[in-house]
């Protein structure tokens, strides 16, 4: 996208700062630390029901934490519905299960939100639609239903509605996990080229390879917290904790 | 049996003969083993014998004078009598509502892409013209009352070339011209105090078809959005707001429409100035709405349940406001998924409206009995005045589900 190569930015893109949340009497998420910062690609694993899908909604305020700081782009995620709206404008999200609105077609999913959040004429809303869809590999999709569309080609559809809104971060709550194996890899390669962008990314994911090639750093969730977390080659080369073992050689089998 | 061994590869084999046409379709369905045989033919004969009975006694025996007898009077019941119409004639009146009628027909006939549009328009153009050559003498049926039926052809005309030739021929302009016609009708009907020709005919003489029909299109247009806020309401994260809308919903639902219509003898007067409630009409309009809406408000709802929670928050991931998800995206897709169950409701709210006959209103169905017992001599003739008003009512609402499975289909494009 627009990220300029010469200054590479650092900054603190999201800042989780022992970040609590419960379900009722469940303690879904039990003082979660980390932080991601600009262009970093983070990948979440962890067994089912360990709180990393929990993690990556707090940061959208999908899901709301009850104790901790969650600061997206400098912005702290409170009750406050401004502060939500803002953070929503600036972080895109990609389902497991799609979630396309099925009574519009492809360009009217993408056009949706730029027109009616961001305030977009319809003809340059329009614009950025063709150059997304274009970019994700199916332009001649355009006035196709979601259901007229493969699993694959949806999840690019997805993909190309969570980025007409230009958001700084985008996350990914198992974006691969609902396809069909030949349609895994045209998702994956949309990812792969986003992360070359330079957009800063948080992806829960069990790909393996997607992990190794793309990531930056793992994060290892157990029991609602982080157990394990570090670079991608010594997450995977070098695991410190048990579990991690225990986890890895079980989705490595 | 083809067997399929011998089959080479890329030959495409037609079905076996069982599976297709007239043959395989009977096959399938009538004589498929023994006791499905046994059915068909046991059927065959009760069907043959209803029909021998019932054709023959129509054809044959049954004597369609009352409803010649009635005539315009089913349609506007006691409108153009002497007490409600005192020296003059105000059969124009509702005539001239049902051009109105015509040109908004003929509207969307133009712009509406589905055949049903233009087969009703076509459908009420040539029924009122069958009438308007009706063998009746002059002294019976007069000239103007045959041209303005005629006129009706020359009206759905007019909305056509209105709706192609001027920008008014777009859906929105044809919803606001529904309203505004909506409105002119009922001052049309009701006539305004001073103005020579349209001298006022108080609500106690509207009757017939016509009370049906606007009781009727005012319960469905008001119904629809009043039952959206109600089942949103109900949803509502607010307490109060969804108390009201849960005991609203549930006192609506939970008393039969008949006490409604009775009570609001007596209730509704209660909330309104002396002068102003004294109107059945409106009264039953009122009660009639709600009670739809109640019911709406639950089918609504129910499609609101069934969406796909991802849906909302994709909607509110992409940063629309709660207001705007609403309205975007669940609405659109909660009403195209029931559908059936909201023409249902209109289909059970025209047929409900025959009840204001129990507030002392004289719709069709009360009009036809009201002549009936007070005419001896039709007394026999009750069979085929009611048989004849059963296939009226049924092709109003055969009309509605036609259309709403139009709807349906052109919804449906490329979805699931």
């Amino acid at each position: 996208m627009a990220a300029s190569e010469s200054t590479i930015d650092t900054s603190d893109m999201i800042v989780c700062r022992d970040v609590h949340k419960w379900y009722g009497n469940f303690h879904a998420l039990r003082g979660v630390t980390t932080t991601v910062r600009k262009r970093e690609v983070v990948v979440v694993v962890g067994p089912s029901g360990s709180g990393k899908s929990t993690f990556i909604r707090t940061i959208n305020r999908l899901e709301e934490h009850q104790r901790g700081d969650i600061i997206v782009d400098g912005i702290e995620l409170s009750n406050d519905v401004r502060n939500i709206d803002a953070i929503r404008r600036d972080v895109g999200m990609v389902f497991q299960s799609f979630n396309l609105f099925p009574h519009l077609t492809a360009m009217d999913n993408i056009t949706l939100a730029p027109m009616k959040v961001r305030k977009l004429p319809a003809r340059q809303a329009e614009e950025i639609a063709e150059q997304l869809l274009e970019r994700v590999g199916i332009a001649e999709q355009a006035g196709k239903y979601p259901g007229q569309l493969s699993g694959g080609q949806q999840q690019r559809v997805a993909i190309a509605r969570a980025l007409a809104m230009q958001p700084k971060i985008m996350l990914f709550d198992e974006p691969t996990s609902a396809l069909d194996p030949e349609m895994i890899k045209e998702v994956l390669d949309v990812m792969r080229e986003l992360a070359e962008s330079g957009m800063t990314m948080v992806v829960v994911s069990h790909e393996i390879g997607f992990t190794r090639e793309v990531a930056d750093r793992v994060l290892m969730f157990d029991h609602g917290q982080i157990i394990e977390e570090s670079a991608t080659e010594e997450f995977f080369d070098n695991p410190k904790e048990d579990r991690t073992k225990l986890f890895l050689s079980q989705i490595l089998a | 049996m083809a067997s399929a061994t011998d089959t080479p590869p890329g030959v495409v084999l037609p079905p076996p003969i069982t599976e297709r046409g007239g043959v395989g379709w009977a096959y399938a369905n009538l004589f498929s083993n023994w006791y499905n045989t046994v059915l068909t033919f046991i059927y065959a004969a009760l069907l043959g014998v209803a029909l021998w009975f019932g054709l023959s006694w129509i054809v044959l025996e049954a004597d369609w004078k009352v409803i010649a007898t009635l005539g315009g009077r089913l349609i506007i019941g006691q409108y153009n009598t002497e007490f409600a119409c005192p020296g003059q004639n105000c059969f124009w009146r509702p005539q001239a509502s049902l051009l109105l009628v015509s040109v908004l027909l003929g509207m969307a006939w133009a712009v509406s892409g589905d055949k049903a549009a233009k087969r009703i328009a076509i459908g009420v153009a040539a029924i009122t013209v069958a009438f308007a050559f009706l063998p009746y003498s002059m002294d019976q049926m007069g000239l103007d009352v045959r041209l303005l039926l005629a006129a009706n052809v020359p009206a759905v005309a007019a909305g056509w070339v209105l709706a192609r030739r001027t920008p008014l021929g777009t859906v929105r302009w044809i919803v606001m011209l529904g309203v505004l016609f909506f409105l002119v009708i009922l001052v049309l009907i009701g006539g305004v105090p001073g103005v020579p020709g349209l001298q006022p005919v108080s609500t106690i003489y509207w009757g017939g078809l016509m009370l049906n029909l606007l009781l009727a299109v005012t319960g469905i247009t008001l119904s629809l959005p009043i039952g959206i806020a109600l089942a949103l309401g109900r949803r509502s994260s607010l307490p109060l707001v969804k108390l009201l809308c849960v005991v609203f919903i549930e006192v609506m639902r939970g008393m039969p429409l008949i006490t409604l219509l009775f009570m609001s003898q007596v209730l509704v007067p209660l909330a309104f100035p002396q002068d102003f409630s004294t109107n059945s009409l409106f009264r039953a309009g009122i009660i009639l709405t709600l009670f739809s809406s109640a019911y709406m408000a639950e089918n609504i709802r129910g499609g609101l349940q069934a969406l796909h929670p991802g849906q909302v928050e994709a909607a509110r991931a992409l940063g629309l406001a709660g207001w705007q998800t609403t309205v975007l995206i669940s609405l659109p897709q909660a009403i195209r998924n029931v559908i059936p169950a909201i023409v249902g409701q209109f289909i059970s709210l025209f047929k409900d409206t025959l009840l204001v006959y129990i507030i002392g209103m004289l719709d069709v169905v009360e009009f036809s009995r009201a002549f009936i017992q007070g005419n001896a001599e039709y007394l026999a003739s009750a069979r085929e005045l009611f048989l004849f008003l059963a296939l009226v009512f049924w092709i109003f609402t055969y009309t509605m589900s036609y259309v709403s499975r139009r709807v349906e289909v052109h919804l449906r494009v490329g979805q699931r």
